[in-house]
Protein backbone atom coordinates (compact mmCIF):
# COMPACT_ATOMS: atom_id res chain seq x y z
CA UNK A 1 0.00 0.00 0.00
CA UNK A 2 1.09 3.58 -0.49
CA UNK A 3 1.24 4.15 3.28
CA UNK A 4 3.63 1.23 3.66
CA UNK A 5 5.82 2.43 0.81
CA UNK A 6 5.95 5.93 2.33
CA UNK A 7 7.09 4.42 5.63
CA UNK A 8 9.62 2.04 4.14
CA UNK A 9 11.10 4.83 2.01
CA UNK A 10 11.31 7.00 5.10
CA UNK A 11 12.97 4.31 7.21
CA UNK A 12 15.79 2.95 5.05
CA UNK A 13 17.09 -0.39 6.29
CA UNK A 14 20.66 0.41 5.39
CA UNK A 15 22.06 3.88 5.55
CA UNK A 16 25.28 5.65 6.42
CA UNK A 17 23.33 8.58 7.75
CA UNK A 18 23.52 9.25 11.46
CA UNK A 19 20.22 8.59 13.25
CA UNK A 20 19.80 11.16 16.01
CA UNK A 21 16.78 9.40 17.48
CA UNK A 22 18.82 6.88 19.43
CA UNK A 23 19.69 6.79 23.14
CA UNK A 24 22.80 8.61 24.27
CA UNK A 25 24.49 9.41 27.56
CA UNK A 26 22.34 12.50 28.13
CA UNK A 27 19.04 10.59 28.24
CA UNK A 28 17.54 10.51 31.74
CA UNK A 29 16.22 7.20 33.18
CA UNK A 30 12.59 8.08 32.30
CA UNK A 31 13.57 8.72 28.71
CA UNK A 32 15.48 5.44 28.48
CA UNK A 33 12.69 3.41 30.07
CA UNK A 34 10.02 4.87 27.83
CA UNK A 35 12.21 4.27 24.80
CA UNK A 36 12.59 0.58 25.74
CA UNK A 37 8.83 0.29 26.28
CA UNK A 38 8.12 1.59 22.80
CA UNK A 39 10.91 -0.37 21.21
CA UNK A 40 9.15 -3.50 22.49
CA UNK A 41 5.97 -2.29 20.83
CA UNK A 42 7.73 -2.04 17.49
CA UNK A 43 8.21 -5.80 17.64
CA UNK A 44 4.68 -6.76 18.54
CA UNK A 45 2.15 -3.97 18.09
CA UNK A 46 2.90 -2.49 14.68
CA UNK A 47 4.72 0.64 15.87
CA UNK A 48 7.66 1.95 13.85
CA UNK A 49 10.57 3.91 15.30
CA UNK A 50 11.26 6.80 12.95
CA UNK A 51 14.87 7.63 12.16
CA UNK A 52 15.86 11.26 12.52
CA UNK A 53 18.46 12.57 10.11
CA UNK A 54 20.36 15.84 9.98
CA UNK A 55 18.13 17.28 7.27
CA UNK A 56 14.70 16.56 5.81
CA UNK A 57 16.50 16.28 2.48
CA UNK A 58 17.94 13.00 3.79
CA UNK A 59 14.44 11.72 4.55
CA UNK A 60 13.22 12.22 0.99
CA UNK A 61 16.09 10.79 -1.00
CA UNK A 62 15.09 10.20 -4.61
CA UNK A 63 12.18 12.62 -4.26
CA UNK A 64 11.96 16.33 -4.80
CA UNK A 65 9.62 19.20 -4.15
CA UNK A 66 7.22 19.93 -6.99
CA UNK A 67 7.87 22.57 -9.62
CA UNK A 68 8.29 26.07 -8.26
CA UNK A 69 9.26 25.02 -4.77
CA UNK A 70 12.49 23.16 -5.30
CA UNK A 71 15.37 25.28 -4.16
CA UNK A 72 18.21 25.54 -6.66
CA UNK A 73 21.04 25.21 -4.20
CA UNK A 74 20.25 23.23 -1.09
CA UNK A 75 23.52 23.39 0.75
CA UNK A 76 24.69 20.28 2.49
CA UNK A 77 25.39 22.06 5.76
CA UNK A 78 21.75 23.00 6.24
CA UNK A 79 20.15 21.27 9.22
CA UNK A 80 16.64 20.55 10.36
CA UNK A 81 15.64 22.94 13.14
CA UNK A 82 14.96 20.27 15.74
CA UNK A 83 18.48 18.89 15.29
CA UNK A 84 20.17 22.29 15.21
CA UNK A 85 21.93 21.89 18.54
CA UNK A 86 24.50 19.19 18.12
CA UNK A 87 25.88 18.82 21.61
CA UNK A 88 24.32 15.76 23.22
CA UNK A 89 21.69 16.62 25.79
CA UNK A 90 21.88 20.37 25.36
CA UNK A 91 19.00 20.90 22.93
CA UNK A 92 16.27 18.63 21.60
CA UNK A 93 16.56 15.02 22.62
CA UNK A 94 13.58 13.28 21.04
CA UNK A 95 12.38 10.19 19.26
CA UNK A 96 9.13 9.61 17.36
CA UNK A 97 7.27 6.32 17.12
CA UNK A 98 4.58 6.08 14.42
CA UNK A 99 1.73 3.61 13.98
CA UNK A 100 0.79 3.40 10.26
CA UNK A 101 -2.66 1.86 10.56
CA UNK A 102 -3.78 3.79 13.65
CA UNK A 103 -2.31 7.02 12.18
CA UNK A 104 -0.87 7.95 15.55
CA UNK A 105 2.49 9.14 16.76
CA UNK A 106 4.18 9.27 20.11
CA UNK A 107 7.13 11.59 20.62
CA UNK A 108 9.39 11.31 23.66
CA UNK A 109 10.93 14.74 24.32
CA UNK A 110 13.69 15.70 26.75
CA UNK A 111 14.52 19.44 26.48
CA UNK A 112 18.09 20.48 27.32
CA UNK A 113 19.43 23.70 28.85
CA UNK A 114 19.91 25.44 25.49
CA UNK A 115 16.14 25.41 25.03
CA UNK A 116 15.49 27.60 28.04
CA UNK A 117 12.84 30.23 28.24
CA UNK A 118 12.04 30.99 31.89
CA UNK A 119 15.06 29.84 33.94
CA UNK A 120 14.94 26.07 34.48
CA UNK A 121 12.11 25.51 32.02
CA UNK A 122 11.85 24.90 28.29
CA UNK A 123 10.96 27.85 26.06
CA UNK A 124 7.35 27.65 24.91
CA UNK A 125 8.63 27.95 21.37
CA UNK A 126 10.68 24.79 21.73
CA UNK A 127 7.58 22.75 22.55
CA UNK A 128 5.71 24.46 19.72
CA UNK A 129 8.54 23.48 17.41
CA UNK A 130 8.51 19.86 18.47
CA UNK A 131 4.73 19.69 18.16
CA UNK A 132 5.05 21.08 14.63
CA UNK A 133 7.80 18.57 13.87
CA UNK A 134 5.80 15.59 15.20
CA UNK A 135 2.72 16.79 13.29
CA UNK A 136 4.92 17.15 10.22
CA UNK A 137 6.30 13.60 10.25
CA UNK A 138 2.87 12.16 11.11
CA UNK A 139 1.19 14.15 8.34
CA UNK A 140 3.77 13.05 5.80
CA UNK A 141 3.56 9.35 6.61
CA UNK A 142 -0.19 9.29 7.14
CA UNK A 143 -1.04 11.19 3.98
CA UNK A 144 1.81 13.06 2.29
CA UNK A 145 1.14 16.20 4.30
CA UNK A 146 3.92 18.67 3.62
CA UNK A 147 3.21 22.25 4.72
CA UNK A 148 1.96 23.52 8.07
CA UNK A 149 -1.25 25.44 7.44
CA UNK A 150 -2.04 26.24 11.05
CA UNK A 151 -0.95 25.53 14.62
CA UNK A 152 -3.08 26.22 17.64
CA UNK A 153 -1.41 25.62 20.99
CA UNK A 154 -2.87 25.95 24.46
CA UNK A 155 -0.04 25.98 27.02
CA UNK A 156 -0.87 24.72 30.50
CA UNK A 157 2.39 24.09 32.34
CA UNK A 158 6.09 24.56 31.70
CA UNK A 159 8.36 21.59 31.08
CA UNK A 160 11.35 21.49 33.45
CA UNK A 161 14.65 21.29 31.57
CA UNK A 162 15.99 17.73 31.65
CA UNK A 163 12.65 16.03 32.28
CA UNK A 164 10.60 14.01 29.78
CA UNK A 165 7.41 15.09 28.05
CA UNK A 166 5.33 12.65 25.99
CA UNK A 167 3.55 14.03 22.93
CA UNK A 168 0.57 12.00 21.71
CA UNK A 169 -0.48 12.88 18.17
CA UNK A 170 -3.61 11.64 16.40
CA UNK A 171 -4.84 12.24 12.87
CA UNK A 172 -8.45 13.31 13.37
CA UNK A 173 -9.44 13.51 9.73
CA UNK A 174 -8.19 13.99 6.19
CA UNK A 175 -10.37 16.29 4.11
CA UNK A 176 -9.93 18.64 1.13
CA UNK A 177 -6.24 17.74 0.82
CA UNK A 178 -5.63 18.68 4.43
CA UNK A 179 -4.71 16.58 7.43
CA UNK A 180 -6.18 17.60 10.76
CA UNK A 181 -4.25 16.46 13.82
CA UNK A 182 -4.40 16.86 17.57
CA UNK A 183 -1.66 16.61 20.17
CA UNK A 184 -1.45 16.42 23.93
CA UNK A 185 1.89 16.81 25.69
CA UNK A 186 2.08 15.48 29.24
CA UNK A 187 4.38 14.12 31.91
CA UNK A 188 5.11 10.38 32.07
CA UNK A 189 2.67 9.82 34.92
CA UNK A 190 0.06 11.87 33.02
CA UNK A 191 -0.44 14.00 36.13
CA UNK A 192 0.77 17.15 34.42
CA UNK A 193 -0.52 18.34 31.06
CA UNK A 194 2.03 20.62 29.45
CA UNK A 195 0.03 21.69 26.42
CA UNK A 196 -2.67 20.69 23.96
CA UNK A 197 -2.59 21.62 20.34
CA UNK A 198 -4.11 21.07 16.94
CA UNK A 199 -2.34 21.25 13.61
CA UNK A 200 -3.48 21.33 10.01
CA UNK A 201 -1.16 20.29 7.18
CA UNK A 202 -1.57 20.61 3.42
CA UNK A 203 -1.04 17.53 1.29
CA UNK A 204 1.41 17.84 -1.54
CA UNK A 205 2.91 14.94 -3.40
CA UNK A 206 6.64 14.89 -3.85
CA UNK A 207 7.92 14.02 -7.33
CA UNK A 208 10.46 11.41 -8.28
CA UNK A 209 13.80 12.93 -9.08
CA UNK A 210 14.41 12.24 -12.76
CA UNK A 211 17.33 9.91 -13.31
CA UNK A 212 20.40 11.61 -14.73
CA UNK B 1 9.13 36.02 26.42
CA UNK B 2 12.19 36.10 28.71
CA UNK B 3 14.54 38.00 26.46
CA UNK B 4 14.63 41.24 28.39
CA UNK B 5 16.72 41.75 31.48
CA UNK B 6 15.14 44.96 32.60
CA UNK B 7 11.61 44.18 33.74
CA UNK B 8 10.83 46.77 36.39
CA UNK B 9 10.66 45.18 39.84
CA UNK B 10 7.32 46.72 40.65
CA UNK B 11 5.80 44.86 37.69
CA UNK B 12 6.69 41.61 39.45
CA UNK B 13 4.56 42.48 42.41
CA UNK B 14 7.16 42.19 45.13
CA UNK B 15 9.92 44.50 46.20
CA UNK B 16 12.28 41.96 47.69
CA UNK B 17 14.86 40.15 45.60
CA UNK B 18 17.97 38.37 46.79
CA UNK B 19 21.18 38.87 44.82
CA UNK B 20 22.58 35.43 44.00
CA UNK B 21 26.19 34.35 43.59
CA UNK B 22 27.75 35.08 40.20
CA UNK B 23 27.81 32.43 37.50
CA UNK B 24 31.07 31.07 36.26
CA UNK B 25 31.39 32.60 32.77
CA UNK B 26 33.14 35.79 31.74
CA UNK B 27 31.15 38.98 32.02
CA UNK B 28 31.95 39.91 28.41
CA UNK B 29 30.05 36.87 27.15
CA UNK B 30 27.19 37.46 29.54
CA UNK B 31 26.71 41.08 28.65
CA UNK B 32 27.16 40.94 24.87
CA UNK B 33 24.16 42.46 23.18
CA UNK B 34 23.21 40.23 20.24
CA UNK B 35 20.61 42.56 18.74
CA UNK B 36 23.27 44.37 16.75
CA UNK B 37 24.63 43.76 13.23
CA UNK B 38 27.30 41.09 12.88
CA UNK B 39 29.14 39.64 9.86
CA UNK B 40 26.44 37.01 9.27
CA UNK B 41 23.78 39.64 8.62
CA UNK B 42 22.79 39.92 4.95
CA UNK B 43 22.40 43.21 3.12
CA UNK B 44 18.61 43.04 3.51
CA UNK B 45 18.96 42.48 7.25
CA UNK B 46 21.25 45.48 7.66
CA UNK B 47 18.94 47.67 5.56
CA UNK B 48 15.85 46.90 7.62
CA UNK B 49 17.86 47.30 10.84
CA UNK B 50 18.95 50.78 9.69
CA UNK B 51 15.34 51.64 8.80
CA UNK B 52 14.23 50.79 12.33
CA UNK B 53 17.16 52.64 13.88
CA UNK B 54 16.09 55.68 11.90
CA UNK B 55 12.58 55.28 13.27
CA UNK B 56 14.08 55.19 16.77
CA UNK B 57 15.62 58.62 16.38
CA UNK B 58 12.49 60.47 17.43
CA UNK B 59 12.11 58.35 20.55
CA UNK B 60 8.91 56.54 19.56
CA UNK B 61 10.69 53.27 18.80
CA UNK B 62 13.40 51.77 20.95
CA UNK B 63 15.84 48.95 20.12
CA UNK B 64 15.75 46.20 22.74
CA UNK B 65 19.03 44.67 23.87
CA UNK B 66 19.19 40.88 23.82
CA UNK B 67 21.46 38.54 25.77
CA UNK B 68 22.43 34.91 25.38
CA UNK B 69 22.14 34.10 29.06
CA UNK B 70 19.46 34.99 31.53
CA UNK B 71 21.18 37.10 34.17
CA UNK B 72 21.39 35.65 37.66
CA UNK B 73 19.43 38.61 38.95
CA UNK B 74 16.51 37.66 36.68
CA UNK B 75 16.76 34.09 37.88
CA UNK B 76 16.03 35.05 41.45
CA UNK B 77 13.24 37.38 40.42
CA UNK B 78 11.58 34.63 38.42
CA UNK B 79 11.92 31.96 41.14
CA UNK B 80 9.20 33.76 43.11
CA UNK B 81 6.68 32.62 40.53
CA UNK B 82 7.67 28.99 40.53
CA UNK B 83 8.15 28.10 44.20
CA UNK B 84 7.37 24.44 43.54
CA UNK B 85 10.02 24.11 40.86
CA UNK B 86 12.65 21.52 41.72
CA UNK B 87 16.11 23.00 41.26
CA UNK B 88 17.82 21.78 38.10
CA UNK B 89 21.31 20.31 38.56
CA UNK B 90 23.79 23.15 38.99
CA UNK B 91 26.01 22.04 36.05
CA UNK B 92 23.19 22.12 33.55
CA UNK B 93 21.83 25.42 34.88
CA UNK B 94 25.13 27.18 34.27
CA UNK B 95 25.08 25.91 30.68
CA UNK B 96 21.59 27.23 30.08
CA UNK B 97 21.02 29.61 27.22
CA UNK B 98 18.04 31.55 26.08
CA UNK B 99 16.72 29.32 23.30
CA UNK B 100 16.65 31.72 20.35
CA UNK B 101 20.25 32.73 21.19
CA UNK B 102 21.62 29.23 21.61
CA UNK B 103 23.26 28.81 18.21
CA UNK B 104 26.50 30.34 16.93
CA UNK B 105 26.54 33.45 14.77
CA UNK B 106 24.68 33.16 11.49
CA UNK B 107 23.51 29.59 11.94
CA UNK B 108 20.21 30.06 13.72
CA UNK B 109 18.10 33.03 14.66
CA UNK B 110 19.68 36.36 13.79
CA UNK B 111 17.23 38.94 15.08
CA UNK B 112 16.69 42.29 16.71
CA UNK B 113 13.56 43.62 18.40
CA UNK B 114 12.22 47.13 18.57
CA UNK B 115 9.42 48.39 20.78
CA UNK B 116 7.06 51.34 20.45
CA UNK B 117 5.74 52.05 23.93
CA UNK B 118 3.17 54.60 22.74
CA UNK B 119 1.44 52.20 20.36
CA UNK B 120 2.33 49.03 22.32
CA UNK B 121 3.92 47.39 19.32
CA UNK B 122 6.95 45.16 19.16
CA UNK B 123 8.66 44.54 15.82
CA UNK B 124 11.22 41.81 15.26
CA UNK B 125 13.49 41.68 12.23
CA UNK B 126 14.54 38.09 11.61
CA UNK B 127 17.06 36.33 9.40
CA UNK B 128 16.57 32.57 9.75
CA UNK B 129 19.82 30.68 9.24
CA UNK B 130 20.74 27.29 7.74
CA UNK B 131 20.16 25.34 10.96
CA UNK B 132 16.48 26.26 11.08
CA UNK B 133 15.38 24.23 8.10
CA UNK B 134 12.07 22.40 7.72
CA UNK B 135 11.12 21.51 4.17
CA UNK B 136 14.42 21.67 2.25
CA UNK B 137 15.13 25.32 1.44
CA UNK B 138 12.54 26.74 3.83
CA UNK B 139 12.28 27.82 7.44
CA UNK B 140 10.83 25.21 9.84
CA UNK B 141 7.29 26.02 11.03
CA UNK B 142 8.52 25.50 14.57
CA UNK B 143 11.26 28.08 14.11
CA UNK B 144 8.70 30.64 12.99
CA UNK B 145 6.53 29.65 15.94
CA UNK B 146 9.46 30.20 18.31
CA UNK B 147 10.12 33.72 17.03
CA UNK B 148 6.42 34.60 16.93
CA UNK B 149 6.16 33.43 20.55
CA UNK B 150 9.24 35.48 21.48
CA UNK B 151 7.97 38.61 19.74
CA UNK B 152 4.38 38.59 21.00
CA UNK B 153 5.79 37.55 24.37
CA UNK B 154 8.06 40.56 24.46
CA UNK B 155 5.11 42.81 23.65
CA UNK B 156 3.16 41.22 26.51
CA UNK B 157 6.05 41.41 28.99
CA UNK B 158 6.74 45.06 28.31
CA UNK B 159 3.13 45.91 29.03
CA UNK B 160 2.18 43.40 31.68
CA UNK B 161 5.39 42.42 33.45
CA UNK B 162 5.95 38.73 34.14
CA UNK B 163 3.61 36.76 31.89
CA UNK B 164 3.27 33.27 30.46
CA UNK B 165 2.02 32.17 27.04
CA UNK B 166 -1.43 30.63 27.40
CA UNK B 167 -2.48 30.34 23.75
CA UNK B 168 -0.67 30.66 20.44
CA UNK B 169 -2.61 30.43 17.20
CA UNK B 170 -0.63 30.65 13.95
CA UNK B 171 -1.85 30.60 10.36
CA UNK B 172 0.90 29.87 7.86
CA UNK B 173 0.18 31.39 4.46
CA UNK B 174 3.46 30.90 2.61
CA UNK B 175 6.67 29.08 3.45
CA UNK B 176 9.60 31.39 4.27
CA UNK B 177 12.78 30.80 2.24
CA UNK B 178 15.72 29.87 4.43
CA UNK B 179 18.24 32.70 4.99
CA UNK B 180 15.78 35.40 3.90
CA UNK B 181 14.77 38.36 6.07
CA UNK B 182 11.26 38.87 7.47
CA UNK B 183 9.62 41.34 9.83
CA UNK B 184 7.32 40.18 12.65
CA UNK B 185 4.97 43.01 13.59
CA UNK B 186 3.11 42.50 16.84
CA UNK B 187 0.70 44.68 18.75
CA UNK B 188 -1.17 44.55 22.02
CA UNK B 189 -4.87 44.33 21.13
CA UNK B 190 -6.43 44.45 24.57
CA UNK B 191 -6.04 43.72 28.28
CA UNK B 192 -8.76 42.03 30.32
CA UNK B 193 -7.77 41.68 33.95
CA UNK B 194 -4.76 39.34 33.93
CA UNK B 195 -5.15 38.47 30.23
CA UNK B 196 -3.21 40.17 27.47
CA UNK B 197 -4.21 39.66 23.83
CA UNK B 198 -1.43 40.16 21.30
CA UNK B 199 -1.58 39.62 17.54
CA UNK B 200 1.10 39.75 14.86
CA UNK B 201 1.89 39.17 11.21
CA UNK B 202 5.06 38.05 9.45
CA UNK B 203 5.89 39.89 6.24
CA UNK B 204 8.67 40.38 3.78
CA UNK B 205 10.78 43.51 4.22
CA UNK B 206 8.95 45.28 1.34
CA UNK B 207 5.62 44.31 2.98
CA UNK B 208 4.45 42.77 -0.32
CA UNK B 209 4.41 39.19 0.92
CA UNK B 210 2.42 37.99 3.91
CA UNK B 211 3.94 34.81 5.32
CA UNK B 212 1.97 34.19 8.52
CA UNK B 213 -0.50 35.67 10.96
CA UNK B 214 -0.90 34.86 14.62
CA UNK B 215 -2.97 35.67 17.67
CA UNK B 216 -1.93 34.94 21.23
CA UNK B 217 -3.08 35.11 24.79
CA UNK B 218 -0.73 35.78 27.70
CA UNK B 219 -1.56 35.58 31.38
CA UNK B 220 0.07 37.64 34.10
CA UNK B 221 1.84 35.47 36.63
CA UNK B 222 0.68 35.70 40.22
CA UNK B 223 3.53 35.53 42.76
CA UNK B 224 1.20 34.03 45.36
CA UNK B 225 0.25 30.96 43.36
CA UNK B 226 2.67 28.42 41.91
CA UNK B 227 1.05 28.34 38.45
CA UNK B 228 -0.81 31.02 36.49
Amino acid sequence: SSADSLVSRFCPEKTDLKDYALPNASWCPDMLNLYQEFLEKTKTDGWVKLPSFKSNRDHIQGLKLPFGLAVASDKSDWRIFTRCIQEEGQGYEYVIFFHPSKKKSICLFQPGPYLEGPPGFAHGGSLAALMDETFSKTAYLAGEGLFTVSLNIRFKNLIPVGSVAILNVDVEKIEDQKLYMSCIAQSRDQQTVYAKSSGVFLQLQLEEESSQ
Amino acid sequence: AWDLCTIPLDALGTGVVAWPSARSYSSEVVHMDHSLPNPSWSKDMRLIFDQFMKKSEDGSWKRLPSYKFTSSKRLEEVKIFFPDAKPVKEESLSQARLFPRSLEEGLGFEYAMFHNHVENRTACILQGGPYLQGIPGFLHGGAIATMIDSTVGMCAVLTGGAVMTANLNINFRRPIPLCSVVVINSQLDKIEGRKLFVSCNVQSVDEKTLYSEATSLFVKLDPKKSSP
